[in-house]
Parts: C-alpha cells; sequence; structure tokens
C-alpha cells in the first residue's frame, strides 16, 4: 500500500489530476473544499515525492501556481487502486 | 506502515469512482476561433472565387492575406489569454488542439504547397474538409452542436459537388460559416 496515497486528501489530488493536464491551486482547492493550507501541505509532500509537479507563473501581475500528475504519480495511483481493490478480494 | 481495512479501501475507491465521473470533461476554450476561422474561411472562398472569375482585381487577393494576418493574430493573443486564465485544462483538450492543428496545417500544407493537386475550388473544399474533421472530433467527444455543425459542412461539400460554377463557392462558403462559424456562435450562447 502507498502509504503517501492513503490520505484521502492526497488520494483525491491525484484523481483529480488524473485526467487533466494542468490545474491550478484554486481550482483544486474549490474541487476538494479543503482550506488553502492544508491543501498546500499535501500538494508539497506530492511534489517531493516526485507524484505531482509543480508550475510557478505570473498572470496579471498575480501569481499562478499550477499542478500536473507526473508519470510517477500516475503509476502508483495505478498500483495502489490495485491494492485498494484486491483488499475487496 | 499504515494499513487500512476493506470499508476503507471501498469509501476511497468510491470516492475516487465519484471524482471521475464529475471532472468535467470540456473541449471547448472560447467559440470565438470558431467564428474567426469560419468567417475568415468563408471570406476568402467567396474573395479567391471572384478574383478568379475576374469580378474583382487580383489585387484584392491582399485583403484575404490581411484578414488571414488579423485571424491569426487574434487567435494567438486570445490563445494565450485563455491559457493564462484557464483553470484546469484537461488531457481530451490537449488531445483535441493537437488534432485541430494538424488537420488545420495539413489544410494549410495542401493550399500553398499542393496547389497544382488541389487547384481551384479544391483548395476551399480541402479547408471545409478540415473543419469538418474538428467539428466531427469535438462531436465524437458528446458535443451535439459540434455534431450537427460538423455534418453541415460536410452536407456543404456534397451540395457543391452538385453544383456548378458561383453555386459551388457559396455551398463551401455557406458550410464554412454557418457550420464552423455556427458552431462558435452556438458555443458562445451555451452557458457553462
Amino acid at each position: 500500500m502507498d502509504e503517501l496515497l492513503l490520505s484521502k486528501i492526497r488520494l483525491s489530488v491525484i484523481a483529480e489530476l488524473l485526467t487533466s493536464d494542468w490545474i491550478a491551486f484554486s481550482e483544486l482547492q474549490r474541487s476538494l473544499d479543503v482550506t488553502q493550507g492544508n491543501l498546500g501541505a499535501h500538494l508539497s509532500k506530492l511534489v517531493e515525492a516526485g507524484y505531482v509537479d509543480e508550475q510557478k507563473s505570473f498572470v496579471n501581475r498575480r501569481p499562478l501556481t499550477q499542478y500536473r500528475l507526473a508519470p510517477k504519480g500516475r503509476a502508483a495511483f495505478v498500483a495502489h487502486v490495485h491494492q485498494l481493490q484486491s483488499l475487496l478480494g | 506502515m499504515d494499513r487500512i481495512d476493506a470499508s476503507e479501501a471501498r469509501e476511497h475507491i468510491e470516492m475516487v469512482a465519484q471524482i471521475l465521473a464529475d471532472t468535467e470533461q470540456r473541449l471547448c476554450a472560447g467559440g470565438e476561433f470558431f467564428v474567426v476561422w469560419g468567417l475568415f474561411s468563408g471570406c476568402i472562398t467567396l474573395l479567391v472565387h471572384f478574383v478568379s472569375k475576374g469580378a474583382l482585381a487580383p489585387q484584392a487577393i491582399w485583403i484575404g492575406a490581411a484578414l488571414f494576418v488579423a485571424a491569426l493574430v487574434f487567435s494567438v493573443w486570445r490563445g494565450r489569454a485563455l491559457r493564462a486564465s484557464v483553470a484546469r485544462r484537461s488531457l481530451v483538450q490537449r488531445e483535441f488542439f493537437n488534432v485541430l492543428w494538424l488537420t488545420l496545417g495539413l489544410a494549410f500544407v495542401a493550399n500553398v504547397a499542393l496547389f497544382n493537386i488541389f487547384s481551384g475550388i479544391a483548395s476551399a473544399a480541402i479547408w471545409s474538409f478540415a473543419e469538418a474533421i474538428v467539428l466531427l472530433y469535438i462531436g465524437m467527444h458528446g458535443n451535439r452542436r459540434a455534431q450537427v455543425c460538423g455534418i453541415t459542412v460536410v452536407v456543404s461539400m456534397v451540395v457543391a459537388n452538385f453544383t456548378r460554377g458561383d453555386v459551388t463557392a457559396y455551398a463551401l462558403a455557406a458550410g464554412m460559416i454557418a457550420g464552423y462559424g455556427g458552431f462558435g456562435v452556438a458555443e458562445l450562447l451555451t452557458p457553462e
């Protein structure tokens, strides 16, 4: 079992990123309905693990942070879901 | 290592399934591109037709070049603005843009480098073909408006095939404006 993905919020983040190219931090926060600090902390762990790519830029002089699922994160998600399914028999 | 039991595993899987089901798979990020290029391709078809039959001076072709540059500048400007403001871009969306650029790029190559093969009205029909592919690709992802508009473009090509003279050019231009441009208008009028 992937320890990093045992958290429901981190698993939700990966699921949100699964069918997307890039998602802005604000959009992830809106979708998952979590606080900025909580989401930021979980995303940091995913970025650190190489599961998620982070891209920072400026749009109209305002900072924009976007996230994308990395191949390592996709592989980890698939393996994790297989293990969850095997638990169900 | 943390472990979870079967009921938690089921809960996690159901949560993932729900997120995947809720994830929006919209394809079009702005109908304005379709309006601009539908109008441009329709106008250029009529312009080239009238120049080739002598109703307009050959210099009028420069109007077409100016329209092309204007449409291109608008697309680049608007595309950059949308790219920055869109909070979520799906993989399907990225795939669509690949299809869009490939199709329109090949149509452009056919027009500028294969004009001995696709001469006269055939060069306009190539654009209709490309536009029909783009619309029907969007239609394949469940957009009913794109299906209708794609079929409109195809019908315009069939009509053009069975008519002669001015009507051939009118039919193709009408398909481009009503089909491609019309799809853009429909997208702009559709609430998010």
